[in-house]
C-alpha cells in the first residue's frame, strides 16, 4: 500500500484512471500557445534579417558576449545559492534573533527594478560616489576603485535576485521533516555535515528551480548591465532597437538568446532529475538550532545583505528625496501610479496564479512527455528580454485583436507571459506534497474534478499558492517595457514614473515613487508572510 | 479558518475591481475631440506643456511615454492600426525609421516654415521642436574653461587619458558622429574615435551618468547634450561643481540636435494633431521649453534662460537633420573602430 | 543488580505551550531492553528524545556509565553520544540507495571495511539483495529493516526505538516485534523502546517503564507490572482490568460482590478500589445473583461476558468456550483470582509486598 502510494508520487499516473485530468490538457495548451506567440514573432521578424545581421551575429565578438552573458549568469546563480541558502536557513531553523522580521524583509530587493538598483549602487560606490564623499570627510580618500565591470554587474544582480532562492529554500527548510536531520546526527554526523548531506539534497529540486529563475533574470536583464556597463546579449539586442530601430536583427539575436534558454532548460532538468521526488513530511515543526555565539556571524550575514540590497537603497532614495525637496523641487502625484501599480500587479498575480494550474497539475499528477513539454515551453516568454514580449504582442494586438490591444486585459496578458514560470514552481512543489489518494477520496465521495480542486487541492496548497502570488506580484510592479507599451493609454504605474524621472536626472522625482514601490511590496510581503504563517500552524494541529 | 484562506483573494478582488474600472474609464469614447500622442519624451519634460494644450483647447489627449526607439518600434508593429495621431521623438532617429515606413503624413507648410530649415525634414514629414547643444561638461574644481580645447579632436591630445566620460549608445552622441562624418569626412571622424578610444574614456550609460561623474570628479570632462547639467543645479544647488563649455566652433561638435514631432498619417483626429503641433511651435510653449526644461527653442524671439545664447547668435554647425539620417554608417564605423562591441 | 547503563535523573522539559516531562528519573541496564510505555502525549518519545540529544533538557541530567550526557553546563551534541536510533517514519534518506543508507554512519574506515558491515548489516535484517534499491521502491516492513540496519551498523553503545512498529499492519508488526527482539538479544545490545502499545511492551521490554502525563508511574519486570500495578493508572493503562470499589472492613476488603479476603493495611472503613481482571472473575447461576448478563463475545478459546452489577457497575469476566448463557440471565458473580487482588486507596496501590520470580529469557 505504501509503496503504491510512493509510486503514484513518483510517477502520477499510475493511481489514476487514464480519462481523469485529461480535460486539462485543452487549457493548458492554450496557455502554452500563448507563450509561443513572441517565439513566432520573432522568427516572422528574423526572416527578413539581412545577411549584415548574420554577419553581425557571426562575429568573434559576438561569441564573445554570448560568453560573458552565459559567465554573468553563471556567476550570479552561485552567489545567488551561497547566500539565498543560508539566509532561508537562518530564518527558518535557528534561533536567530527577529527571524521573524528577516524573513518579511529579506525578500524585498527583488521589488527594486534593477536599472534603479544599479544606478543607485554606482551613485553610491561610484570611485567619487556618495560613499567616497563621506569616507573623503573622515579618512581623505580620494577615490574608491571601479565598481563598473563585470564584479558591479555581478554584484547588483545577485543582490537583487537571491530573494528567489531564498524564498524557495525558506519554503522547503519550514516543513521539512527533521528527523531525517535527526537520524543524520544520530549516526554521527555534525549539524554543518548534516545540512550538507541531508538538507541540501532536500532542497536540490527546488534550489534547481529557482536558480534557473536567477540565470534567465540575468540573460535577459538591461538595466543593469548598461549602467554598470557590462555588455551582455540582451544590451546587444536593446542597442538594436535603439540605434537603429533595426527590427530584424534584434530578432535574430532574440533567438539566439531562446537557445542559450534551452540549454539552461536541460541542465536544470538534470540538476533537478538526480533528485528523487518524495513526500515530505512534517510531523513536528523542526527543531531550531541554537546559534550561540554563531549569533553575530548570522546577524552580520542577514546585516549586510539587507544592508546593500535594501537599506542603502533606500536611504539614497530618501536623501535624493530630501535633497530634492529641500531645493524647492516638486513631487508628482502619486496616488494614481500607485493604484495602477497595485491594480495591475495584483491583477497580474491572479491570472497568473490562475493560468499556472493546468500547467502545473499536468506536469505534477500526469507525467508525460507531453506535459513536460508544456511545461518548459512556458519558460520561453521567461527567456525573451521584456521589450520582445512588448512588441511581438504589439504586433500580434494591433494586428489581430485591435478591440483588445492597449487594454489592461493585453498587459495582463502580456505579464502572464513574462511570469509565469516564476508562479510554476512553487504551486508545482505544494502540488508534489498533497497526496493524490486525497484527491481521489474526494472524488470517490461524488465531488467533480472542478469541486475536488476546489474543496481539496486548493486550500491545500494554499501556502505555495501564496508565494507564487507574491512573487508575480513582485515582479510585476517594476516590470516596465511591457507596462510601457501596452497599458491602457495614459495608464502609469510607479514604475514607469521611476523610469521617466530617471531618465531625465529627475532624481527627487524619481525617489518618491521608489520609496512608495518599496513601502507597498513590503507591507504586501508582511500579510503574505503572516497569512502563511498561520496556514503552516494551522496545518500542524 | 476558512475565511483565513482566503484572505489573499480579498486583495486581488479588490485590484480586480480597480482594474476593471479604469479599463472601462479609459475605453470610453469623449464626444469632444481627442488626441492621442506617442511621446519618446519623458513626462517629467513634456506633461506640462501637454496638459497647458488639453486646458487651451478642450481637447482630450491620451499620452503613451516611452523610449523614442522602442515607441517606433511599436509604431513600426501597429502600421496602419496604431491608435496613434501624433509622435513626438526626443530625436530625429525615432522619427526617421517611422517616416521611412511611410506612416507619417506630410505637415502643411506654415508649420514647417516657423523653424530653420535644418531643423525639419525636407519631405515636411516631421518638423523639430526644441533643441539642445552638444556641449563639453566639466568639472569646475579641475579644470577652468581655457584649459578646454577648441574643438572635440583636442581631446585626442593624451594629457586627457583617463580623463574623458562618453557614452556611444546614445542617440544624441551618434548623432553627433555622423554630423562628424558629414563635415570631418569618414577618415578624421574615425582617427577622433580611436584617438579618444587611445585615451581609455569612460564608457558610461547616457549623458545623465556623465553629467553625474563629472560633478563627482569621477572625471574631469565629459561629450553630452547641453541641458542635463540644470537639472543637477536646480536639485544640487550652484556648488555643484560642474558645468558647460560650449564649443561654438559651427563645427559638428557644436551640433543642435532637436526632438521632433510628426502626424501618423493613420490617425483619425488629424485637426487636433495640427492644432497641436501649431501649439508646440507657438510663444507660449516655446517659452515653456525656454524657461522650464532649459532648451532651446526653435522658434525666433523667445526669452531664454541666463546664460544660454540664442541660436541665432550662436556659431552651431550647418547642418541638416536629413544629412543626419546615415545611422547605419556611424554604426558601423563606431564597431569597426571598437567604440561599440 | 547490574550497573546502570544510563541514568536519567530528574528530567524535565516543557514545550512553550506544555509541559513534556516533569522530573523523570529512569535507568537503563547494560544489555536490557526497556520499554517505555504510556498513552500518546505522556512524554515517552520527549524522554527518547532528550536521551538522543535531539532536544536539550530545561533541567535534570543524562549520564551514561557515570558520564554526564546532558547536565547544567555539559551537552554532549547527538553525533557524539554513540547512541543508535530507529524513527517511527524510519527517516531514511530518500536521495540514497539502501547501501548508501545503511553505510551513512559508517565513515573514517577504508571502503572495503564500510562494504563488508553493510552487507553485514543487511544479511543481518535480510535485504541483502535490496542494496540498490531506493527507499520509495521497498515496503514498509522493508524500510523499518533498513532503519534497523542503518541505526546498528555503526555499532551504537544504545539503541533507542520510536515506536518502530506503529504505522506497520498488525501482521507484519508481530513478526517483525519477534525478529526485532531476538536480533537485539543476539547483539547483546541494551535498548530504550518507546510504544503506546500496552502488549507490545509487555512482549519487547525486559522491563517496563509506564508513563503519563510526564511522569513515571512505574518501572518493574512486565509480569510484576501487569500483576501489581503500581497505582490506578497502571492497573487501567495495562488493560482489562475492572476497578472494583470496596470498603476496608476486618479480614478483607466489603465489595458489592462479596467480601474479598486479603490483608490491607489500612484503617478499617477506608475506601479503596481493587483492580479485578476479567480472568479473575467467575460466575454461576446459583444462590442469590447480584448482576445480569448484558453481552457476549465470542473470542475462540473464551467466552467474554459483559455483567452489569447491581450499581450499575459494568463488569468483564471470563468462561470457558463452551460455556454460554444469554443475554439478560441474572447471575451471581465473585472473585476466583487465586492471587492477591491489587488494590488502591486514593489511587495508589497499598497492597502489601510480594515477591514474583522474575522471567528469564
Amino acid at each position: 500500500m505504501l509503496r503504491d502510494w510512493v509510486n503514484t508520487m513518483r510517477f502520477g499516473t499510475i493511481s489514476s484512471p487514464p480519462a481523469r485530468g485529461a480535460w486539462l490538457y485543452l487549457p493548458a495548451a492554450l496557455v502554452a500557445l500563448a507563450m509561443t506567440l513572441p517565439l513566432i514573432y520573432l522568427i516572422v521578424r528574423a526572416s527578413t534579417a539581412g545577411i549584415s545581421a548574420w554577419n553581425w551575429l557571426l562575429r568573434i565578438q559576438t561569441i564573445q558576449i554570448i560568453g560573458q552573458s552565459i559567465g554573468l549568469a553563471l556567476a550570479v546563480m552561485l552567489a545567488a545559492l551561497l547566500l539565498g541558502i543560508p539566509l532561508a536557513w537562518l530564518v527558518t531553523r535557528s534561533d536567530l534573533v527577529g527571524r521573524k522580521i528577516w524573513s518579511v524583509l529579506l525578500p524585498l530587493p527583488l521589488v527594486i527594478p534593477s536599472y534603479v538598483a544599479a544606478y543607485l549602487f554606482v551613485s553610491f560606490f561610484a570611485p567619487r560616489g556618495l560613499l567616497q564623499q563621506m569616507l573623503e570627510g573622515w579618512l581623505g580618500i580620494e577615490r574608491l576603485p571601479s565598481v563598473y565591470g563585470f564584479w558591479g554587474a555581478w554584484l547588483v544582480l545577485t543582490l537583487m535576485t537571491y530573494p528567489y532562492v531564498f524564498m524557495a529554500a525558506r519554503a522547503v527548510l519550514s516543513r521539512s521533516d527533521r528527523s531525517l536531520e535527526e537520524a543524520a546526527r544520530s549516526l554521527g554526523y555534525s549539524p554543518l555535515e548534516t545540512f550538507w548531506k541531508v538538507t541540501l539534497p532536500q532542497l536540490r529540486p527546488a534550489l534547481a528551480a529557482s536558480s534557473l529563475l536567477v540565470g534567465l533574470y540575468v540573460l535577459r536583464d538591461f538595466g543593469a548591465v548598461s549602467i554598470l556597463r557590462f555588455s551582455t546579449f540582451t544590451r546587444a539586442i536593446y542597442l538594436q532597437y535603439q540605434s537603429s530601430i533595426d527590427r530584424s536583427t534584434a530578432a535574430l539575436l532574440a533567438l539566439v538568446l531562446i537557445l542559450i534558454t534551452i540549454g539552461f532548460l536541460i541542465a536544470e532538468q538534470r540538476f533537478r532529475r538526480s533528485a528523487a521526488e518524495y513526500p515530505h513530511t512534517a510531523a513536528r515543526p523542526p527543531e531550531l538550532t541554537r546559534l550561540g555565539r554563531w549569533q553575530v556571524l548570522g546577524l552580520a550575514l542577514v546585516g549586510i545583505t539587507l544592508l546593500l540590497g535594501l537599506f542603502f537603497p533606500a536611504g539614497v532614495l530618501f536623501y535624493w528625496l530630501v535633497r530634492g525637496l529641500a531645493a524647492g523641487g516638486q513631487v508628482n502625484h502619486w496616488l494614481r501610479p500607485f493604484w495602477g501599480s497595485v491594480s495591475a500587479a495584483g491583477l497580474a498575480a491572479g491570472a497568473t496564479v490562475l493560468l499556472t494550474f493546468p500547467v502545473s497539475i499536468l506536469s505534477v499528477r500526469r507525467k508525460s512527455i507531453f506535459s513536460q513539454v508544456l511545461e518548459k515551453w512556458s519558460y520561453i516568454g521567461y527567456a525573451v528580454p521584456g521589450i520582445v514580449v512588448a512588441l511581438a504582442l504589439v504586433f500580434f494586438g494591433a494586428n489581430f485583436v485591435p478591440g483588445l490591444y492597449q487594454t489592461l486585459f493585453m498587459l495582463l496578458f502580456a505579464y502572464v507571459i513574462l511570469f509565469l514560470p516564476q508562479a510554476m514552481g512553487s504551486i508545482q512543489a505544494s502540488l508534489r506534497m498533497v497526496q493524490p489518494s486525497l484527491e481521489e477520496a474526494a472524488a470517490s465521495l461524488g465531488e467533480n474534478p472542478l469541486r475536488v480542486f476546489q474543496r481539496i487541492t486548493l486550500p491545500l496548497i494554499m501556502p505555495g499558492v501564496g508565494a507564487a502570488a507574491a512573487l508575480v506580484f513582485l515582479t510585476a510592479m517594476k516590470e516596465l517595457p511591457a507596462t510601457l507599451l501596452l497599458a491602457p493609454i495614459g495608464f502609469s504605474t510607479l514604475a514607469t514614473q521611476i523610469w521617466g524621472a530617471v531618465s531625465e536626472a529627475y532624481f527627487a522625482r524619481a525617489a518618491a515613487p521608489a520609496l512608495i514601490l518599496i513601502l507597498t511590496s513590503s507591507i504586501s510581503m508582511y500579510l503574505i508572510n503572516l497569512h502563511s504563517m498561520n496556514e503552516g500552524s494551522s496545518q500542524r494541529q | 479558518m476558512n475565511k483565513n484562506r482566503y484572505f489573499l483573494f480579498v486583495p486581488l478582488m479588490v485590484a480586480l475591481l480597480a482594474g476593471c474600472a479604469s479599463f472601462t474609464a479609459s475605453s470610453q469614447a469623449e464626444d469632444a475631440g481627442r488626441l492621442v500622442i506617442y511621446s519618446g519624451r519623458s513626462e517629467s519634460l513634456v506633461a506640462p506643456v501637454i496638459e497647458q494644450f488639453s486646458q487651451a483647447s478642450g481637447v482630450k489627449v491620451d499620452v503613451r511615454y516611452g523610449n523614442t526607439a522602442e515607441l517606433a518600434a511599436t509604431l513600426l508593429e501597429e502600421g496602419k492600426n496604431s491608435p496613434a495621431d501624433i509622435f513626438y521623438a526626443q530625436d530625429p532617429g525615432g522619427l526617421g525609421a517611422v517616416a521611412m515606413a511611410g506612416l507619417l503624413a506630410e505637415l502643411p507648410e506654415e508649420l514647417l516654415n516657423k523653424v530653420d530649415n535644418r531643423f525639419r525634414s525636407e519631405d515636411g514629414l516631421w518638423v523639430g521642436i526644441s533643441g539642445r547643444v552638444r556641449v563639453v561638461v566639466y568639472n569646475t574644481q579641475r579644470l577652468q574653461p581655457q584649459d578646454l580645447p577648441p574643438d572635440l579632436f583636442g581631446f585626442t591630445d593624451p594629457r586627457w587619458k583617463g580623463k574623458i566620460g562618453w557614452a556611444p549608445t546614445n542617440a544624441s552622441f551618434q548623432a553627433m558622429v555622423t554630423a562628424m562624418r558629414q563635415m570631418w569626412g569618414e577618415e578624421k571622424t574615425r582617427a577622433w574615435l580611436t584617438g579618444i578610444l587611445a585615451n581609455q574614456p569612460v564608457v558610461y550609460d547616457g549623458n545623465t551618468a556623465i553629467v553625474a561623474a563629472v560633478g563627482s570628479g569621477e572625471i574631469e570632462v565629459g561629450f553630452v547634450n547641453h541641458y542635463y547639467l540644470y537639472r543637477f543645479l536646480k536639485e544640487q544647488g550652484e556648488s555643484f561643481p560642474a558645468r558647460n563649455h560650449f564649443l561654438n566652433n559651427g563645427g559638428p561638435d557644436s551640433l543642435v540636435l532637436v526632438s521632433g514631432i510628426g502626424r501618423l498619417a493613420s490617425g483619425k483626429n488629424e485637426e487636433n494633431a495640427l492644432k497641436f503641433i501649431n501649439f508646440l511651435l507657438s510663444p507660449v510653449a516655446q517659452q515653456y521649453f525656454a524657461g522650464q526644461t532649459f532648451e532651446y527653442p526653435l522658434v525666433a524671439g523667445v526669452q531664454m534662460q541666463a546664460g544660454l545664447t540664442p541660436l541665432e547668435n550662436m556659431n552651431a554647425a550647418n547642418i541638416t537633420v536629413d544629412q543626419l539620417a546615415d545611422l547605419e554608417g556611424t554604426l558601423t564605423l563606431l564597431r569597426d573602430t571598437g567604440v561599440l562591441p | 543488580m547490574k550497573e546502570p547503563f544510563v541514568e536519567c535523573i530528574q528530567l524535565e522539559k516543557a514545550y512553550s505551550t506544555q509541559i513534556a516531562v516533569r522530573g523523570v528519573n529512569l535507568t537503563v541496564h547494560e544489555g536490557e531492553i526497556l520499554a517505555v510505555v504510556g498513552p500518546s502525549g505522556c512524554g515517552k518519545t520527549t524522554t527518547l528524545r532528550l536521551i538522543a540529544g535531539f532536544e536539550r533538557p530545561d533541567r535534570g541530567e543524562i549520564l551514561m556509565l557515570g558520564k554526564p550526557l546532558s547536565q547544567a553546563d555539559t551537552f554532549i551534541p547527538p553525533e557524539k553520544r554513540g547512541i543508535g536510533v530507529v524513527f517511527q517514519d524510519y527517516a531514511l534518506f530518500p536521495h540514497l540507495t539502501v547501501f548508501e543508507n545503511v553505510a551513512f554512519g559508517l565513515r573514517k574506515q577504508p571502503a572495503s571495511q564500510i562494504k563488508h558491515r553493510v552487507n553485514e548489516m543487511l544479511a543481518l535484517v535480510g535485504l541483502t539483495h535490496h542494496s540498490k534499491r531506493m527507499p520509495h521502491e521497498l515496503s514498509g516492513g522493508e524500510r523499518q529493516r533498513v532503519a534497523l540496519a542503518r541505526a546498528l551498523a555503526p555499532r551504537p553503545n544504545l539503541l533507542l526505538l520510536d515506536e518502530p512498529f506503529s504505522s506497520l499492519d498488525m501482521e507484519l508488526r508481530l513478526k517483525l516485534r519477534e525478529e526485532v527482539r531476538s536480533l537485539l538479544k543476539q547483539l547483546h545490545l541494551t535498548a530504550l523502546f518507546v510504544t503506546h502499545d500496552q502488549e507490545e511492551a509487555l512482549y519487547m521490554g525486559d522491563r517496563l517503564a509506564v508513563m503519563n502525563q510526564g511522569l513515571i508511574q512505574q518501572v518493574d519486570y512486565p509480569e510484576r507490572v501487569f500483576s501489581h500495578p503500581a497505582n490506578r493508572f497502571v492497573a487501567e493503562f495495562m488493560g482489562n482490568a475492572n476497578l472494583l470499589p470496596g470498603k476496608v472492613v476486618e479480614g478483607g476488603i466489603e465489595t458489592e460482590i462479596g467480601l474479598i479476603q486479603q490483608p490491607v493495611e489500612l484503617p478499617p472503613g477506608s475506601p479503596v478500589e481493587l483492580a479485578v481482571r476479567a480472568d479473575d472473575l467467575a460466575f454461576d447461576l446459583s444462590g442469590k445473583t447480584n448482576g445480569v448478563i448484558l453481552s457476549r463475545t465470542f473470542k475462540g478459546v473464551l467466552n467474554v461476558y459483559k455483567i452489569r452489577l447491581q450499581s450499575g457497575l459494568v463488569v468483564e469476566a471470563f468462561q470457558p468456550h463452551y460455556r454460554f448463557f444469554p443475554e439478560g440471565q441474572p447471575v451471581r458473580i465473585f472473585a476466583d483470582a487465586g492471587h492477591e487482588l491489587a488494590c488502591f486507596h486514593n489511587g495508589v496501590a497499598v497492597s502489601a509486598e510480594n515477591h514474583i520470580p522474575v522471567k528469564v529469557r
